[in-house]
């Protein structure tokens, strides 16, 4: 073989190895993920705020020609055709405010949790049901099996006149009437013949009446949902983009026979579906990420050996609470009742107009673009209930999100994590149900007094209390899972990977080794050190031989 | 005068080249990697870092099977002979300008140290740094495979570290041990023409 | 003799090389700010307004910008940054009437930027008016000094106040809108 033909293949061998490594590195070694979402393949048309393509023009059906005087009339009337509807939301959380985890055997729901924002509802019904699916939930007797009483307009009308104000039992207005109450601002009533009429597909507005509420305000509670996302941006949402996809809540809460999927009592923290949603496929939970977009979504091997530890909301939604409306962080129950000097409520503002002080709710913290936190997270959810005996020395942690890195269930997931204090029993050590809203004088906000109000909410729920009350730090974590920021926006690698110096987002998360972040100190110090050692022993070798060297020279 | 002999093959010269490149390459971006400092950015350095790493390793196989086929393995069997001369000469010998104890050959290139040396890195260093290396590209396939329960990254990014340093120091000290020829440079003219100046 | 020579080029590189690494953090300096986002900017704007020394300097505010929403209208996120200009006629106007200096109007107005990091953390971002204004001569030398005075009273907060308010522009200032909020 000649000079030059070795030549030829040696070059060829070293081309060969650099190829073969290449396609190494840039293809997953396991069957690479089809390329089957195709660019277009995500711009079917969503069903919302769009020209309605259903089969039914419900102002022309004559059920619907009256003039109603209120929401039950209605309900009567939408039954008249859809015989099961009322029966189907009887058995939704909607409806029930009640849910049994299947797992913990905790009872849960709204009735009987009590949360670190408004607390609790029992005592407080008249108020809180303003975003109950139904009619009249004022009290305890609260008839669940009454059809008329279910709500459909608040979930289907589309004139945005519909609205349930607190202190209704959750009725709209059927007259015109200021709210909030010396505001000086007219809430007027709904035409409900017109509200009726409009029906249709529950759109983001319908779910966002209450979902972007919660809390007790817009942005309040959840901090990923608000109503900026009514209409939002790009930037903001890029499923629920106005201009671009326009997924409405629906679009992944795929909702059959009124259940919605989607819970925040039992989320599911890690799905490992191979491949998208498929037509017909009974899905556990259509909701997640994962449903429609798979467990190997990107272009980029090294991306996609990341979404069996990471789930996808931790990059994707870098900042919650990016839609300008600030959402609450903090929430001391312990400062409220504050009168000023004539004896009356006030509030202070903050830097940003926003409520920071008010003597019925106590001192507040509002951010945007927040940060999230992080946390390993299997899905499972443990509560503390009211009957949970609570340990006061320590933050009480309303509910505690269960992972680690080590039991091969969780993802690395953003929460928004709310702390706050809120009133517990000293006797009894467990939390305090205390009657916040109501005409009579017992109330928080009709006196101020909160031995009376602790007293009348306890007796209501037919506990016991010692009749000794303090505050008590809590904290109630949120998992981040909406407002996901175009692709571009998905955190970088060194957001995390941060260079030394830097800022890394993963830093505070336990049992896990971050490249880049978290070299062993001892290893490091041993390599450098011995490193730095041979390159100074051969420096003075070398320096030695070039003395010896001049001095045979100079011989 | 001296005399010349012809030591390095055509293939040798390049692997060598080309594997001394990839080395300082992979040790320049697995650094930053590590997060020692920064340089190209995270995200650059993992993505060519992985490049090299398998160029390298598509090089050792063609190396190792270089190596059979010519019967050239056998430069590495190990020795203890002279052993002990070597290290006096350099410890002692370099210095007075005593001679070298070992004369390579077109049959025996290495003297009984870089035996020694090269074999600890072709057997120790190198299947360390390849096999931890693949456990860590590997990392996500580790639960599908079941062998997360036997591996934990923190000690897979350790070891592989560890050999990373190793193989640092080995090139502080060859790089210098180059120097250490019949003149300072014959041995690196050497290693770029394969004819080497001796005594 | 050659080796001094070569010893004085060595010197003069090296002090030219520390010098340019250093020089982007001599030019700018940046603190971490003990209030939120909108806090900051409202107790600075504050600082600056209410203050009746600054007054009599001539300072006033002329505008808070919001980058951050132009990336959005672009359909992007960034964190939070927000800039409060801020301009006294009693320094810009020598300057502006130099032809020899006048470049210097893309300084102006002062920019104070308040912005959020990864840590969650809020940041005051100034210039470092007094170094920059050196290298212009002694108008403007003299000038950037009193600038350079008057910034550190724009950043003396004083938390046993409560948070002011934040001073919104009438005309909403993105990336590409401006302000014309009176002052320059």
């Amino acid at each position: 073989m000649s000079l030059g033909k070795r030549m030829l293949s040696l070059v060829m061998v070293v081309g060969a190895a650099l190829a073969v490594s290449m396609a190494q590195a840039s293809t997953d070694p396991a069957p690479a993920p089809a390329q089957s979402v195709a660019p277009g393949a995500h711009s079917y048309v969503p069903e919302v705020e769009k020209k309605s393509t259903s089969t039914a023009d419900h102002s022309k059906f004559k059920e619907l020609q009256q003039n109603f005087t209120s929401g039950p009339e209605v309900t009567k009337a939408c039954l008249v055709c859809h015989t099961e509807a009322a029966k189907q939301v009887h058995k939704s959380k909607h409806w029930t405010w009640e849910f049994l985890n299947p797992e913990t055997k905790q009872r849960l729901g709204k009735k009987n949790v009590i949360n670190n924002f408004c607390t609790a509802v029992p005592s407080n019904y008249e108020f809180c049901t303003a975003c109950h699916a139904g009619y009249g939930w004022k009290d305890q007797k609260f008839d669940f099996t009454s059809q008329d009483n279910v709500d459909c307009l608040v979930c289907h009308e589309s004139t945005g006149t519909y609205r349930k104000l607190p202190g209704l039992s959750g009725h709209p207005n059927y007259k015109d009437m200021e709210f909030p109450p010396g505001s000086g601002k007219i809430v007027k009533a709904p035409i409900l013949k017109d509200v009726a009429q409009s029906v249709g597909k529950t759109g983001r507005n319908n779910c966002g009446a209450c979902h972007f509420f919660g809390g007790g305000g817009d942005a309040v509670k959840h901090g990923d949902l608000d109503s900026s996302l009514k209409m939002p941006s790009k930037y903001l949402d890029v499923h629920m983009d106005k201009d671009g996809l326009n997924f409405s809540c629906g679009t992944c809460h795929k909702t059959t026979g009124h259940e919605v999927p989607g819970s925040r009592y039992t989320p599911t923290a890690s799905d490992d579906k191979a491949g998208g949603h498929m037509r017909g496929k009974e899905d556990k939970n259509p909701a997640t990420c994962q449903a429609c977009h798979g467990t190997a979504p990107h272009k980029v091997a090294k991306l996609n050996s990341h979404t069996d530890k990471i789930a996808c909301q931790t990059c994707h939604i870098a900042e919650y609470a990016r839609g300008g409306k600030p959402t609450k962080m903090v929430w001391d129950w312990s400062t409220a009742g504050k009168l000023d000097k004539d004896g009356k409520p006030f509030k202070l503002k903050d830097s940003g107009g926003h409520d920071s002080y008010d003597s019925k709710k106590g001192d507040f913290k509002y951010e945007t673009n927040v940060i999230p936190e992080y946390i390993w997270f299997n899905g499972k959810v443990n509560y503390t209930l009211r009957e949970t005996k609570l340990d006061p020395t320590k933050v009480v942690k309303i509910n505690s999100f269960e992972g680690s890195a080590s039991d091969g269930k969780s993802k690395i997931w953003p929460v928004k994590v709310f702390r706050g204090k809120q009133p517990y029993d000293v006797g009894n050590n467990q939390l305090l149900v205390f009657h916040t809203y109501g005409k009579d004088d017992s109330s928080l906000w009709s006196n101020f007094n909160w031995d009376k109000a602790i007293e009348y909410g306890m007796k209501e729920i037919g506990a016991e209390y010692s009749g000794k009350y303090a505050f008590v730090s809590t904290e109630m974590s949120w998992p981040i899972t909406h407002m996901v920021a175009p692709k571009g926006d998905a955190l970088t690698c060194a957001q995390c990977h941060a260079p030394s110096g830097g800022i890394g987002r993963l830093d505070n998360v336990p049992g896990l080794y971050m490249p880049g972040r978290r070299a062993n100190e001892l290893l490091n110090t041993a390599g450098w050190s011995l490193a730095a050692l041979s390159l100074l022993g051969v420096l003075v070798h070398g320096g030695i031989r070039i003395l010896a060297a001049r001095k045979g020279d100079e011989k | 005068m001296s005399e010349k002999i012809y030591v390095f093959k055509v293939f040798e010269r390049i692997w060598h080249w080309s594997q001394a490149g990839l080395i300082i390459f992979l040790l320049l971006t697995g650094f930053e990697v590590h997060g020692s400092y920064s340089l190209l950015g995270f995200e650059k350095a993992v993505g060519l870092h992985t490049i090299a790493a398998w160029t390298l390793v598509g090089l050792w196989v063609f190396a190792i099977f270089w190596h059979f086929t010519t019967g050239e393995w056998k430069q590495y069997i190990p020795t203890m002979q002279k052993v002990d001369a070597m290290i006096k000469f350099y410890a002692i010998g370099i210095f007075t300008h005593a001679p070298h104890p070992f004369k390579a050959t077109t049959l025996k290139k290495h003297n009984p140290l870089q035996r020694l040396a090269y074999l600890g890195v072709m057997l120790f260093i190198g299947p360390l740094i390849w096999f931890t290396g693949w456990f860590y590209i590997f990392y996500d396939k580790w639960t599908e495979w079941g062998w997360d329960q036997y591996l934990s990254l923190e000690w897979v990014a350790f070891f592989h570290t560890v050999a990373a340093f190793m193989m640092l120091i080995f090139l502080i000290v060859h790089v210098y041990l180059t120097t250490a020829g019949h003149t300072p440079t014959s041995h690196i003219k050497a290693m770029l023409t394969g004819w080497e100046e001796v005594d | 003799m050659l080796k001094a020579v070569l010893g004085f080029v060595a010197g003069v590189v090296i002090v030219a090389l520390v010098g340019w690494m250093m020089m982007p953090s001599m030019m700018f300096t940046e603190r971490v700010s003990p209030f939120g986002m909108e806090e900051t900017v409202a107790r600075i704007q504050h600082n600056i307004e209410d203050s009746p020394e600054l007054k009599a300097k001539g300072w006033s505010l002329s505008g808070l910008r919001n980058p951050a929403k132009a990336v959005q209208t672009d359909g992007g996120n960034v964190l939070p940054v927000m800039m409060i200009e801020v301009c006294s006629t009693k320094y810009s106007g020598p300057i502006l009437k130099d032809d020899t200096v006048r470049f210097l109007s893309i300084l102006m107005p002062c920019k104070i930027s308040i912005y959020k990091k990864q840590d969650g953390k809020v940041y005051i971002g100034t210039m470092n008016a007094g170094l920059m204004g050196m290298m212009f001569g002694p108008l403007v030398g003299e000038t950037m000094g009193h600038v350079a005075e008057d910034q550190k009273l724009f950043l003396k907060f004083d938390p046993s106040k409560p948070a002011p308010q934040m001073i919104l522009p009438k005309a909403p200032t993105g990336g590409a809108g401006a302000a014309a909020a009176g002052g320059c």
